[in-house]
C-alpha cells in the first residue's frame, strides 16, 4: 500500500507518533510522511491513503500547523471524491467539552469535500495511561487493512 | 565534520533545539548543560501539577537523548561553575536557554512586608524545586495580583480541594500544605480591564469543574474584539458559579498602589480604580504573578542589548540566544519550539558558512564535568520518583538537591 502520513501539530507529539508510525509501517508499505503544514489540498492522491494524525489546541482548535490547510481546503474547495483518509487525534480530556475537536473538525472539512473516511477516528487522551502509539499502532494496521480493500477496489 | 553545540538550559527551547538540530544534522555533538540535576526546566516546575497532559512534551523531549544522542550535563551553572567565555571558547556555538526566573515586583511601598509573595518563588515551592524557600502561611484571605496564565493557575491550585489533585505530581508535603491552609477567600486583581486580560479563555473555563469554590466576576467591561469576547464570554459565564465555601472574585482596572500592615505583616493592599477612587482589600497574603525577568548569573541586558541580531537570536559570532532568554517571559510551549525550529536553522546556515573553521573540542575540554550528572542519573531520579508515587499522584518528586545527587551519582560510580 501506499501510504500518505500526514501531521497537524502544536508541539511536536502529533510529529513523533506519525513517525512511530511510519517506522512500524515501512517495513510492508511504501509510506511518506510530511507535515500538513507543507501539504496542499491538490496533493491529494486516489492511489493512496491518506493517514492522518492530528492535535487540538487551544479551545477544541486546529494546532497551528495544521491551519494553513484547513485555510487552503475551505479557499480551494477541491471535490475529494475517490480520495480515502484515515485519521487519529490527539487530545486531553482534561478539556472534556473539546475532547478531540481538532481531528473531528479536520475529518469534517474532509467529507464535506467529498473524502472518504477508512476507519474509526479514535482519538488519544494525553491525561489516560495509554501510551500514544499503543493505541495508535493497532489503529493504523486496521486502517491499512480496510484501505486495501477500499482501494484496491477503485483502481 | 562534527561541530559542538552546547545550549545552556534544559527547559523546552533548548530541548526542542537540541531537537531540530539533531534531525537536520544527526552527527552534531549537542549538550544540554543544566544548573539543576534534572532537565526540562519549567516544563517540571512552571507547568502546573495537575496539567499532566501539556508536560507530555517530555516523551519527545527523552527522545534527544535517548536516541537522538544529545549529553545531560546536570547540576553545572554557567557562570558560576563554567565561564560563558570558557564555554565559547570550547564549543562551536554557545546557545543561551536559560531561561528567565527572577519575580518582576510592582515596585510600590510594602513589597517587603511579610505577606507578600511572588508567583515563581510560590510555584517553585509548590512544585518543589531544590532552590525554593518553604511554602508560606497565607492566611485566611488571599490576593493574586495579575491576569496571566500563571495567576490562574495558582488561583485554581489555591482553590481545589484535595480531591481535585488525584492524578497530579503534587508532592506530600505541598499537598497537605493546601489541605491545611486554612483560606476562605481569594481575589484575583487585574491592572487591566477584563477585556484585555492575558489568560487563555480556556483557563478560565476549567474553573467551573471546581466543588468546592463560589465565584463572581466584578466590573468586566465589553468589547467588540473577537479574542476579547472570548474572554468576556468565558468570564461571564463562571460568574455565579458554584456554591461551594471559597469565595472567588475577580475585579480589573484596579492600579496598585500600597501595600501596608502593622509590624512589618501584611494587612490591607491599596488600589486606584479608573475613576480615581481608593479600593482597599484586606488581606493576609498578597501574590504577584506579574511577569519574569533575568536573574543574576548571566548578563543578560548586556548580552541582548549588544545582539547582532536580536530577532534570529544571534548575539555575537557562535553566541545564541532562544526561548524566554531571548525572547523576555512572553509565550507557551509551542511559542518556543518554532522559535527554536528557527534558531535550529540559522545555527546550521553559519556552520556551512564557516566550514573552514577547525572544529572545537566540546565537552572534552572539561574533564571535571565527569562528576557532573549525566541524563542516565537524571533518569535514576527519574524512575526512582515515578515508582515512589503514592496511590492518587504520578510522581513523587524528590525535592533536595542532595537527595537527587546521592541517587544520580553515587550509583554511577558504583556502575562504572
Ligand atoms: C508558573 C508557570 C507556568 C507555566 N505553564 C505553562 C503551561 O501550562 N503551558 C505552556 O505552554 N507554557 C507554560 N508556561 C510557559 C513555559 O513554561 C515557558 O514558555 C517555557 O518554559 C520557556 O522555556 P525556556 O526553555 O526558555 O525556559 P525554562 O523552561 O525556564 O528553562 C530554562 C532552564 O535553564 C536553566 N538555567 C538557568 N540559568 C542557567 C545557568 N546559568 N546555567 C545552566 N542552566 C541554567 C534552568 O535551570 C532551566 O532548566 C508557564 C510558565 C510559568 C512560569
Ligand atoms: C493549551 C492547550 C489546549 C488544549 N486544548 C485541547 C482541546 O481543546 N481538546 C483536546 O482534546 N485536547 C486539547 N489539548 C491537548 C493536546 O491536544 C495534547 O496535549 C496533544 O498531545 C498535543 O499534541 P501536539 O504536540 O501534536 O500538538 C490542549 C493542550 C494544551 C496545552
Amino acid at each position: 500500500m501506499n501510504i500518505m502520513l500526514l501531521y497537524g501539530t502544536e508541539t511536536g507529539n502529533a510529529e513523533m507518533l506519525a513517525e512511530d508510525i511510519m517506522s512500524e509501517l515501512e517495513g510492508d508499505h511504501e509510506v511518506e510522511c510530511r507535515n500538513l503544514s507543507d501539504f496542499s489540498p491538490d496533493e491529494f492522491d486516489a492511489g493512496r491513503l491518506h493517514m492522518i494524525i492530528c492535535s487540538s489546541y487551544g479551545d477544541g482548535e486546529l494546532p497551528a500547523s495544521a491551519q494553513p490547510f484547513a485555510e487552503a481546503l475551505k479557499t480551494a474547495a477541491p471535490d475529494l471524491k475517490g480520495i480515502h483518509f484515515g485519521i487519529f487525534g490527539l487530545g486531553d480530556r482534561e478539556y472534556e467539552e473539546t475532547f478531540g475537536f481538532g481531528s473531528g473538525t479536520l475529518a469534517e472539512l474532509l467529507i464535506a469535500h467529498g473524502a472518504v473516511q477508512v476507519g474509526e477516528r479514535i482519538t488519544h487522551d494525553a491525561s489516560g495511561s495509554d501510551m500514544a502509539e499503543d493505541v495508535a499502532f493497532p489503529w493504523a494496521s486496521q486502517i491499512v487493512t480496510l484501505a486495501e480493500e477500499k482501494i484496491g477496489e477503485v483502481a | 565534520m562534527s561541530r559542538a553545540v552546547a545550549i545552556v538550559g534544559s527547559g523546552p527551547s533548548g530541548c526542542y533545539l537540541a531537537q531540530a538540530l539533531l534531525k537536520a544534522a544527526p552527527d552534531l555533538r549537542v549538550d544540554l548543560i543544566d544548573r539543576l540535576p534534572v532537565p526540562y526546566g519549567l516544563v517540571r516546575y512552571g507547568v502546573a501539577a495537575d496539567h499532566q497532559g501539556t508536560k507530555g512534551v517530555i516523551r519527545q523531549f527523552e527522545r534527544v537523548f535517548e536516541r537522538q544522542g544529545a549529553g545531560f550535563v546536570g547540576n553545572v551553572t554557567i557562570g558560576e561553575d563554567v565561564s560563558l567565555d570558557a564555554l565559547r571558547e570550547a564549543y562551536d556555538a554557545v546557545v543561551l536557554a536559560a531561561g528567565l526566573s527572577a519575580d518582576r515586583t510592582l515596585g510600590i511601598a510594602g513589597e517587603d512586608l511579610q505577606g507578600v509573595h511572588r508567583a515563581g518563588q510560590l510555584t517553585r515551592a509548590l512544585y518543589e524545586h531544590p532552590d525554593a524557600a518553604p511554602l508560606p502561611e497565607l492566611g485566611s484571605r488571599v490576593v493574586i495580583m495579575g491576569n496571566g496564565n500563571v495567576a490562574i493557575d495558582i488561583l485554581r491550585l489555591l482553590a481545589k480541594t484535595p480531591e481535585e489533585l488525584a492524578g497530579s505530581d503534587l508532592g506530600a508535603a505541598p499537598s497537605d500544605w493546601l489541605t491545611r491552609s486554612g483560606i476562605e477567600e481569594i481575589e484575583i486583581v487585574g491592572r487591566s480591564p477584563a477585556s484585555a486580560a492575558k489568560f487563555d479563555p480556556v483557563m478560565i473555563k476549567e474553573l467551573v469543574k471546581l466543588e468546592g469554590i463560589n465565584i463572581r466576576v466584578l466590573g468586566a467591561d465589553r468589547s467588540d474584539d473577537p479574542e476579547a469576547a472570548k474572554k468576556l464570554a468565558a468570564l461571564e459565564a463562571i460568574n455565579g458559579h458554584g456554591c461551594g465555601a471559597r469565595r472567588i472574585t475577580f475585579r480589573f482596572g484596579l492600579t496598585p498602589i500600597e501595600l501596608s500592615g502593622p509590624d512589618d505583616h501584611l494587612k490591607e493592599a491599596r488600589f486606584l480604580d479608573g475613576q480615581g477612587n481608593t479600593v482597599i482589600l484586606p488581606c493576609s497574603a498578597f501574590i504577584t504573578a506579574i511577569g519574569f525577568g533575568a536573574e543574576v548569573g548571566l548578563p543578560r541586558d548586556l548580552l541582548i542589548g549588544e545582539a547582532v541580531d536580536r530577532e534570529a537570536g544571534v548575539l555575537a559570532p557562535g553566541l545564541y540566544a532562544t526561548g524566554w532568554f531571548r525572547r523576555g517571559p512572553q509565550g507557551t510551549i509551542p511559542d518556543n519550539r518554532a522559535d527554536a525550529q528557527r534558531l535550529a536553522s540559522h545555527i546550521l546556515a553559519d556552520f556551512e558558512g564557516a566550514a573552514a573553521l577547525p572544529e572545537k573540542p566540546g565537552r572534552q575540554a572539561f574533564p571535571d564535568w565527569a562528576g557532573a550528572v549525566g541524563y542516565h542519573g537524571w533518569k535514576r531520579i527519574d524512575v526512582a520518583e515515578i515508582s515512589n508515587a503514592p496511590e492518587n499522584r504520578c510522581r513523587a518528586k524528590i525535592a533536595s538537591r542532595d537527595a537527587m545527587l546521592a541517587l544520580a551519582l553515587q550509583k554511577e560510580e558504583v556502575s562504572q
